[in-house]
């Protein structure tokens, strides 16, 4: 009986094998990539990352002591110590050290923090946390209307940018992890970063702070881009929306118009003005859609309007599962045009 | 006002009761300071102010903790007697002993004071 059941339940696998490499792979992975604090493209990152590796290495080592003399004490010399050497040990080991130790991180630690601070250098972006998505605004030195974008945020390599952040009725953290530390976003207070990005790229960040269902499906794309690259995207995502080329996006267009999208998205250059969800003057220019949840894709695009919902719980968008496929095909190559 | 020192617990838990105070007192003036219009020099001066007014008071309670004790009179650290003198040197004891952790923690409580440089 026990014999069957065990043989009934074994698994094909032996997980008790498998595990451990499965273990080790996941937190190897987690050493490279475009989220990871140990992979750094800037400034801040670079410190957090040394910070990190010195703690580790201190880490290690006052684990090793410690155990080795745990091991010294119980194996290889059981001897009792005199009860001076066992005060000397208390107070030397148990308070001293312990408190100079702790004392020598704290001041490393708080010394790497203006830097964290320092202000930026021309452009500022304010970001806005909102259910489950990211409102974008940037602002050019000198400039006085933002330039509005969603979901995405681009900044110029090699020098440091002001990130303004706020919140939309609930709690968030804005933490791109390759690029510096994270600082949560509160409603009715505005709170501030700045990041100095080292190497151009894409990354990815992620809220921080749980702020309801779709939590941990509230990423955001960040792209890296040198100066005159940057300059000319900026140039590019300020302008009005490109009118619809094809007949499908054209068709698209009209879709959009008769679902009142707009009431809730803007389009600049179009009627369509909302201002309750994600811009979507140059949505087919970002790297992801849906806040870094889906690729930007014409599938996904007809994945996401159809239902919403079902990739993100308690998306505040209404699903469209009534048009018919042709319509959302149609919808997907507009918003796809719209570079 | 604390009470006799041989029987009462004030004296000895009075130091960790300024690290308590010297928390507060710099948690909320650096939150008021930097709320009324950012001034991290008011905030650093305000904090450094205090540190030193609870160090201060730290080292005297500790002082007088450890003549409680008087442990150089007869180099006793066990207190577990029923007497009169066991439960002096014992509040002496601990109270000297929380009065170092209670300075370790007002400094490292302090110590931002000396990095601050914004109020964001
Ligand atoms: C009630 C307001 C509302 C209406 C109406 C609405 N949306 Fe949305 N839309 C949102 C919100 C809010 C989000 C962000 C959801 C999230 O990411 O959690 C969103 C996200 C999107 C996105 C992803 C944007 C990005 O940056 O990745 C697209 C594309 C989109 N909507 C298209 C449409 C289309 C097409 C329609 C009409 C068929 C429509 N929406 C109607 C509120 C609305
Ligand atoms: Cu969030």
């Amino acid at each position: 009986m026990a014999g069957s059941r065990r043989r009934a339940g074994r698994d094909p696998l032996n997980v008790g094998r498998v595990l451990p490499a499965v273990l080790i792979a996941i937190l190897l992975g987690g050493c490279s990539g475009v989220q990871s604090v140990l992979d750094p493209a800037g400034r801040d990152a670079e410190v957090l990352a040394r910070l990190f590796w010195w703690m580790l290495g201190g880490a290690v080592i006052l684990w090793v002591l410690m155990n080795g003399l745990l091991v010294y004490v119980s194996r290889i010399d059981t001897r009792p110590l005199s009860a001076r050497a066992a005060e000397w040990l208390i107070i030397g080991g148990g308070i001293v050290f312990p408190t100079v130790v702790l004392a020598g991180l704290l001041s490393f630690a708080l010394s790497e923090m203006p830097e964290q601070r320092a202000p930026g250098s021309g452009l500022t972006v304010s970001v806005t946390g909102e259910s489950w998505w990211w409102r974008v605004e940037y602002l050019p030195d000198g400039a006085e209307t933002p330039v509005v974008s969603a979901n995405e945020i681009r900044l110029p390599v090699g020098r440091r940018s002001e990130i303004t952040l706020n919140a939309h009725r609930v709690i968030h953290s804005f933490w791109i992890p390759a690029l510096g530390g994270k600082t949560d976003m509160i409603p009715g207070r505005e709170t501030r970063m700045s990041l100095e990005p080292t190497r151009a790229g894409e990354f990815r960040g992620q809220c921080a702070e749980f702020c309801g269902e779709s939590h941990a499906l509230m990423a955001l794309g960040a792209v890296v881009m040198d100066e005159d690259a940057f300059a000319a995207w900026l140039e590019k995502e300020a302008a009005p929306a490109v009118p619809p080329e094809s007949d499908a996006a054209r068709r698209g267009q009209a879709v959009f118009n008769a679902e009142g999208c707009g009431a809730c998205h803007a389009v600049r250059g179009t009627a369509a003005s909302g201002r309750v969800g994600p811009d979507l003057t140059h949505v087919g220019g970002r790297v992801s859609l849906a806040a870094g949840i889906l690729p930007m894709t014409a599938e996904a695009l007809m994945r996401w309007i159809r239902d919403p919902e079902a990739i993100k719980p308690g998306a505040m968008m209404p699903g469209y599962d009534h048009l018919s496929d042709d319509d959302l095909s149609a919808l997907a190559a507009y918003l796809e045009g719209l570079t | 006002m604390l009470g006799p020192r041989e029987s009462s617990l004030w004296h000895m838990i009075s130091a960790p009761t300024i690290w308590a105070l010297h928390f507060c007192v710099v948690y909320g003036w650096t939150a008021s300071v930097c709320a009324r219009g950012p001034d991290p020099a008011a905030a650093r001066l305000g904090i450094g102010i205090a540190t030193a007014v609870a160090l201060l008071g730290i080292a005297v309670v500790g002082w007088r903790a450890w003549r409680q004790w008087d442990y150089l009179d007869d180099y006793d650290y066990e207190h577990d007697g029923p007497s009169v003198e066991d439960r002096r040197e014992f509040l002496g004891h601990a109270g000297w002993l929380l009065a170092i952790v209670s300075a370790i923690g007002v400094i490292f409580v302090g110590m931002p004071a000396l990095f601050i440089e914004t109020c964001l």
